[in-house]
């Protein structure tokens, strides 16, 4: 689905921050979404020309999508790039020529004229790199997850605790405007009590990258082994969880779980296929499941509702009722009888057939255009929130604001994969 | 004695003032059946609900394709090598069948591919098929004869006034509403919510309906073409015999604009409605 583009980066988010503001009270908007408290159009304002020093460890593809988000900040200047990867470094050179270039990050993290970092490398690279940058006295946007064992999250999560620099984890659906007002929709009751969550992601592709010579292949395709990453967990599933842990505003007691390499069996240490059944307080579950050998059922997060149904990848909800009437024709009948009515009774019509799953009339939680998420990319979609959060980010480096629970909501949902 | 599987749901409820009893049971012959009948006291109705409960068990078992130990699979697998005797339900249906296939100039088929290689024996009532990859698909009339079954149990137990609902789609009026002259019965167009598109009022009379919806479509083929049909369009049929409104529902659905003016010709006394959605 197309997007309307903005006319600069992040000010139809600022404004719909904004507006929603009006709309549901400042107060409602604050509980649902704190970290957004301080994204708003009069904000930007207040920036005046200022910019934030940015450098970049890791310029593979997804360090240069961030790239692409940078360039047109008004608030923001690349001023340093570093990647262990010669190819890489020299196409993110191309994107922004000025910037200076590094091999080794502690040298990138010793320049005095860098405001903050934004860290896009395996996974096992983040906790050292994250824990440097906050040394080293830099803001910190590091993409997720937050890292790879649960002792790093807690060490990254105790520095962060003790340093008055900015840290944001890149859960980016955190400033994708759909997500924003679903689960706001979902606060505020319309598809009634949270009583269940269904999330899968299903992708049919072998999720590696070409590799030029053998020495590389760890490198390269870090995904795949054990010792860079927790596979498709904290690749996919990371996002999907903190978005039920966001909708319910609860974190799960207990979890039921499988993987198996059941079809890529190609020297990959990781899962090709995972199913989970977290179990929050309350009883409510949360169903996962992903995997790479078929993609009919696409990337969804449902939050089911008692009333309703909200599908926040797709944008849209589904309500119980007033759509789908319940009273079958023989019920009508009968109610009839009882009152002494002769009426019609809408009995026939197309044949009834076991409760097989029914169409549902959606809403759309946005008006007009917006984007759908389909989930193939392996480097990150269009307009899922990641150039607003990282304006956010920028912003925050020159404020020194920190946005409320941004690290919090990356710390819960890594330590469930 | 009726055995419901594990995953069946079925009861009977009674209701006085007017005295009425109604009997459901959901994922039989792949829908949902209702029975409302009227005037019989609690003893009495459980009697008649369990007699109609084994019937449709007892059909079930019989008809159900999908079903490996039914009686239709067991003919569907040997009948292709040898002759096959057949109950008497069952021959009485193909012979039935046989008789409907003339009649509609040949568009109701349960072969779906050629009927001509459907051998019946009445010497000893077995059947053989001359093609190996044939199988008999008793879609199309099983609801309408299991229909006719009920009522026989219904008229022989006493009832005199009952209404009865096969999946939406087949349904019989035995006599009329207790405060009303007829069974009113509304056709809503599956297309747009809460538009009527015809009535009927039934007295002594089936109902059979067939057509596409938007959620389920596409599951009527043309047997000899083998087309399925896509438009979107419902066939409604009135008629006194249950199987006959059953069966000539779905012909009239699958018939080309020539077949309809034969079907319609043949059935002079059968009320036919073609409603275009």
């Amino acid at each position: 689905m197309s997007h309307k583009r903005k006319e600069t980066v992040d000010l139809g988010l600022r404004q719909f921050i904004k507006d929603l503001g009006y709309i549901s009270g400042g107060a409602a908007l604050l509980a649902t979404t704190p970290w957004l408290q301080s994204f708003t159009p009069d904000k930007a304002r207040e920036l005046k020309r200022e910019k934030a020093r940015i450098g970049l460890i890791g310029t593979g593809s997804r360090g240069q999508y961030h790239i692409h988000s940078l360039l047109p900040l008004e608030h923001a200047e690349i001023v340093a790039l570093c990647d262990i990867y010669p190819p890489n470094l020299e196409s993110a050179s191309r994107l922004c020529p000025q910037a200076r270039q590094y091999a080794d990050y502690r040298k990138l993290l010793e320049s005095k004229d860098i405001d903050g970092v934004v860290i896009s490398t395996p996974l096992d690279c983040h906790a050292p790199m994250v824990l440097a940058a906050l040394s080293a006295g830099k803001h910190v946007f590091c993409e997720k997850s937050m890292a790879l064992t649960l002792d790093e999250c807690k060490e990254i999560y105790d520095a962060y605790k003790d340093t008055d620099r900015v840290v944001y984890f890149c859960m980016q659906w955190m400033f994708d405007e759909k997500y924003i007002k679903g689960v706001h929709m979902i606060h505020s009751g319309l598809i009634g009590d949270v009583v269940g969550a269904r999330c899968h992601w299903f992708r049919n592709h072998d999720w590696r990258r070409p590799v030029p010579s053998a020495e590389l292949e760890r490198q390269i395709n870090w995904r795949l082994y054990r010792a860079s990453s927790a596979g498709l967990m904290t690749e996919l599933a990371c996002h999907q969880l903190e978005v039920c842990n966001w909708a319910t505003q609860r974190m799960p007691e207990s979890v039921l779980g499988m993987g198996d390499i059941v079809y890529w069996k190609d020297g990959r240490e990781v899962y090709d296929s995972v199913s989970l059944t977290y179990r929050y307080g309350n009883g409510v579950k949360i169903t996962y499941e992903s995997l790479i050998s078929n993609k009919y059922n696409g990337m969804e997060d449902q939050i089911l509702g008692n009333k309703g149904t909200m599908n926040l990848a797709t944008g849209m909800y589904f309500l119980e009722s007033q759509d789908n009437p319940v009273n079958s024709g023989i019920e009508q009948l009968l109610h009839q009888i009882g009152n002494k009515v002769f009426a019609a009774v809408p009995a026939a019509g197309s044949s009834w057939r076991p409760e097989t799953k029914k169409e549902y009339k959606p809403h759309y939680i946005i008006e007009g255009d917006y984007h759908v998420n389909d989930g193939l990319s392996m480097i990150g979609a269009v307009k899922d929130g990641s150039e607003e959060m990282i304006s956010a980010f920028c912003q925050a480096c020159i404020t020194g604001e920190q946005g409320e629970d941004i690290v919090e909501e990356a710390y819960c949902a890594t330590v469930l994969c | 004695m009726f055995q419901p599987s594990h995953n069946e749901t079925f009861y009977l409820r009674h209701y006085e003032s007017p005295r009425m009893s109604h009997g459901f049971m959901d994922r039989i012959m792949g829908t949902r059946f209702d029975l409302l009948f009227f005037d019989k006291i609690p003893a009495v109705s459980a009697s008649i609900w369990r007699m109609v409960l084994e019937e449709l068990s007892r059909l079930h078992g019989m008809l159900n394709r999908f079903d490996p130990m039914s009686e239709v699979s067991l003919v569907n697998q040997k009948a292709c090598r040898e002759s096959v005797k057949v109950s008497n339900t069952l021959w009485d249906i193909l012979v039935a069948c046989g008789d409907y296939h003339r009649k509609t100039v040949g568009v109701f088929d349960i072969t779906k591919r050629d009927f001509s290689a459907l051998h019946l024996s009445w010497e000893d009532r077995s059947v053989f098929f001359t093609d190996p990859d044939f199988t008999l698909d008793l879609g199309g009339f099983a609801k309408g004869f299991a229909l006719s079954r009920i009522l026989r149990i219904l008229l022989a137990e006493g009832v005199r006034t009952a209404f009865v609902d096969f999946g939406n789609s087949a349904i019989y009026g035995l006599r009329h509403h207790p405060y009303g002259n007829s069974w009113k019965v509304s056709i809503s167009n599956p297309y747009r919510k809460g538009e009527i598109v015809e009535e009927f009022a039934l007295v002594d009379g089936a109902l059979s309906t067939s057509g596409n919806t938007p959620e389920y479509s596409e599951h009527i083929v043309h047997p000899r073409l083998g087309e399925k049909i896509t438009c979107r369009k419902m066939v409604c049929v009135e008629s006194g015999d249950t199987v006959e409104a059953e069966v000539l529902s779905t012909s009239m659905m699958a018939a080309a604009p020539d077949q309809r003016e034969k079907i319609i010709q043949s059935f002079p006394h059968v009320r036919f409605k073609e409603i275009k959605l």
